[in-house]
């Protein structure tokens, strides 16, 4: 397969265009402040793609409002849902059956292998290993045919409900489902050694963006970047949900602390989803997908948690008796790791930029631009990340 | 220049912009672009820089934030240009409406040529989607100013 | 007596009748209101003497005369411990705790935003998701705001809405 290194990716976080026009205020997301090209200060601006969801939840019904839920973000929206949807049971005193809990496992976790084997063709197109990414993109196909397989669609997979799930995973699709898992068992075992043992793979990101486990625990760092600083946190396992509870698995940590720890713990972290998927779908215990539940929610307060595959997201929802919420509050796992993600490029080189930020797995669309100001003469450039890459892709090959 | 001739001359370059929706129609573009689907057998070529594009390609709904940034990546692009809004949010900002920091679709902001629903769109959908202005492109007899 | 309802207890020990409410609705959730002037002895008494440092968010909610706050911590990554602390709509500040835990930055900034809450001793309390031409003073979470009327603030600034 040849390798294109204008398709693909590239094309998802920029468009590089030229000088920034000085009438026009625009902010970047990132503010670098820099002494030569060594990062000294990192400042957060987001707002990219701020579209104001959790005020139009108050204006929305509780079943409208699983719709908007999935499209927080198109990645890992079933988390959004399970979230949701968790939360408004609770509220009601519900539970799903034990079927739609194990089903909601089994997709959880698919869109789990979906979203990181996304970001390993991401991190691999930083790196400029193109043809990794090509691959891994192309492997990926067979993870939306099962999502498309089971819910119709390969994308806002729909399966969530208050009260359980929409469709159910008969015993006829088990096999298939089971031969594309064991076809990707095999290709993800094939990337983790690739990576192990690439060069540039390891030159660019081992000892790069490096989190000690007291800055990850002190900025409330979540998921995989938590955990490839040696911290074993896990929502699934602390604070289980849906079937975790039943379903055997290990949580993946690593101590390397750097953009190569992250990006193994993202592979094992498949290999165990995989193995979940097999055990739930050989355990999926018989019964009902959904069980009823009225429009009116009573008044109260609940705290729903899941581990997206970007790490801890929290649902905080109040209700107050009627068909609409009072306050719905949602924080994306991406945004607890900003802090963190500032730390740990304090004392690079600019060049690193690219790798370091992908390291975290960011959830917004929106890493086009980023501002670097020279301390010393405060001279301010803006550069896309287009630029960006082939910038550390160049300086890396001589550095 | 002849519409027609400059078509058949050279193939149209497409460049994609995300202007803050959920990344889904993102996914699907980008698989619409890999080898499975391949709209490169159609001559798209996907470029960088909108100073040599033919074609913008939009998902999201168009945040305010990034508003004039769409504005200006459409005025750095050349005569003839065209727009595809890929995905429900492109189109009409639907499933957003209620949202206050979101505008009501692209062509809101800019002018579209072709719009492509759904939430999103499959890859075969998309490539329809672009397939479908290829031929708006190719019938068109002179170079229409969208001013 | 449940890992819960110990530190439930532990809590109205050492914040000594400031306590306004405090519940343990299931395993692993609690949820306790704290008077404004024990704020801040609260979380020092989470970090310090818990060992609890993780901070999942910080809620703001309108409550028409007051705002709500709601801090979520996470207690061993296990435990959801939700403290509540009001503060008056009038003039809504609350000291800044980013002092006992670093990872609080972001969240008090966009409480901030979206709400217009001083977090007093916030090194930067500038912009975070809110776009540049936002209208000062207009903080869209508040209940005085319909989706509507913020809908026509975005009008105002150029594009159909």
């Amino acid at each position: 397969m040849e390798a294109n290194p204008r398709m693909g990716y590239g094309s998802i976080i920029k468009i590089p265009f030229g000088p920034q026009h000085p009438a026009l205020k625009e902010p970047e997301h990132f503010t670098f402040e820099v002494e030569g090209n060594i990062i000294v200060d990192v400042k957060p601006r987001l707002g990219y793609n701020h579209r104001g969801i959790e005020k139009a939840m108050e204006v929305r019904t509780y079943i409208q409002n699983i719709y908007l839920a999935e499209r927080i973000c198109g990645i890992c929206s079933d988390a959004h849902t399970t979230c949701y949807c968790q939360a408004i049971e609770e509220l009601l005193g519900v539970e799903a059956p034990p079927r739609a809990k194990y089903i909601r496992v089994i997709i959880a976790e698919l869109e789990r292998i979906h979203s990181h084997s996304l970001w390993v063709g991401i991190a691999a197109h930083e790196i400029g290993f193109d043809t990794l990414f090509m691959h891994v993109w192309r492997d990926r196909e067979t993870i939306m045919d099962i999502l498309e397989f089971i819910s119709g669609n390969r994308v806002h997979y729909a399966m969530n409900t208050i009260g359980g799930v929409r469709r159910d995973i008969s015993s006829d699709m088990i096999p298939k489902i089971k031969k594309g898992l064991d076809f990707l068992e095999e290709r993800i075992k094939d990337y983790i050694k690739i990576i192990e043992t690439d060069p540039t793979i390891r030159k660019r990101t081992v000892n790069v963006g490096v989190l000690k486990p007291k800055d990850a625990i002190e900025l409330c760092a979540v998921g995989p970047t938590l955990r490839a600083s040696g911290i074993k946190n896990d929502v699934r396992k602390d604070d289980p949900y849906a079937a975790y509870d039943e379903i055997p698995f290990n949580v993946i940590t690593n101590d390397g602390c750097d953009v190569f720890a992250r990006i193994i713990v993202r592979c094992e972290e498949m290999l165990e989803s995989v193995n979940m998927i097999r055990y739930a779908l050989d355990n999926l215990p018989s019964g009902r997908l959904r069980v009823r539940v009225p429009l009116a929610v009573p008044a109260g307060e609940v705290v729903s948690r899941v581990e997206a595959p970007r790490g801890e997201l929290i649902h905080y929802a109040r209700s107050n008796g009627t068909s609409r919420p009072e306050r719905y509050k949602i924080r994306s796992p991406t945004l607890g790791n900003i802090p963190a993600l500032c730390k740990m490029l304090l004392g690079q080189h600019v060049a690193d930029i690219p790798i370091v930020l992908a390291g975290i797995d960011p959830c917004f669309a929106c890493m086009d631009r980023i501002a670097i100001v020279d301390t010393k003469t405060r001279k301010r450039r803006v550069m896309n990340f287009e630029e960006l890459r082939r910038f550390s892709q160049r300086w890396r090959k001589t550095h | 220049m002849e519409l027609v001739k400059w078509a058949l001359k050279k193939s149209p370059w497409l460049i994609h912009f995300n202007t803050g929706g959920c990344n889904g129609c993102d996914i699907e573009l980008v698989a619409a672009l890999t080898p499975r689907f391949d709209v490169e057998r159609f001559g798209i070529l996907l470029e960088g820089s909108p100073r040599h594009a033919d074609i913008l390609a939009v998902t999201g709904p168009v945040t305010q934030q990034v508003k004039k940034r769409l504005l200006r990546i459409y005025e750095q692009m050349p005569e003839p240009k065209y727009v595809i809004a890929v995905g429900s949010c492109a189109c009409s900002g639907a499933p957003f409406k209620d949202c206050y920091n979101v505008h009501s679709g692209i062509d809101a902001v800019i002018p579209v040529d072709v719009y492509v629903p759904g939430c999103p769109p499959k890859p075969e959908a998309i490539i329809d989607g672009i397939a479908k202005l290829l031929e708006k492109i190719k019938g068109r007899k002179s170079d229409v100013s969208r001013k | 007596m449940s890992l819960e309802n110990k530190v439930i207890e532990k809590m109205k020990v050492s914040l000594n009748g400031k306590i306004l409410e405090a519940s343990n609705p299931r395993a692993r959730r609690i949820f306790v209101k704290v008077k404004p002037e024990a704020f801040k002895d609260a979380v020092k008494f989470l970090v310090e003497d818990l060992n609890v440092k993780h901070l999942s968010t910080i809620t703001g909610m309108d409550l028409g005369e007051k705002i709500e706050l709601i801090y979520h911590f996470a207690f061993q990554g296990a435990i959801s411990i939700s403290l509540k602390v009001d503060v008056p709509k009038e003039s809504p500040r609350i000291p800044s705790i980013v002092n006992l835990v670093p990872g609080a930055i972001l969240y008090e900034r966009e409480v901030h935003d979206v709400l217009g809450v001083n977090f007093e001793g916030h090194p930067d309390l500038s912009r975070l998701i809110l776009p540049e031409d936002w209208p000062e003073g207009v903080y869209p979470l508040r209940k005085e705001y319909s989706p509507e009327d913020l809908r026509k603030l975005l009008s105002k600034n150029g594009g159909k809405s």
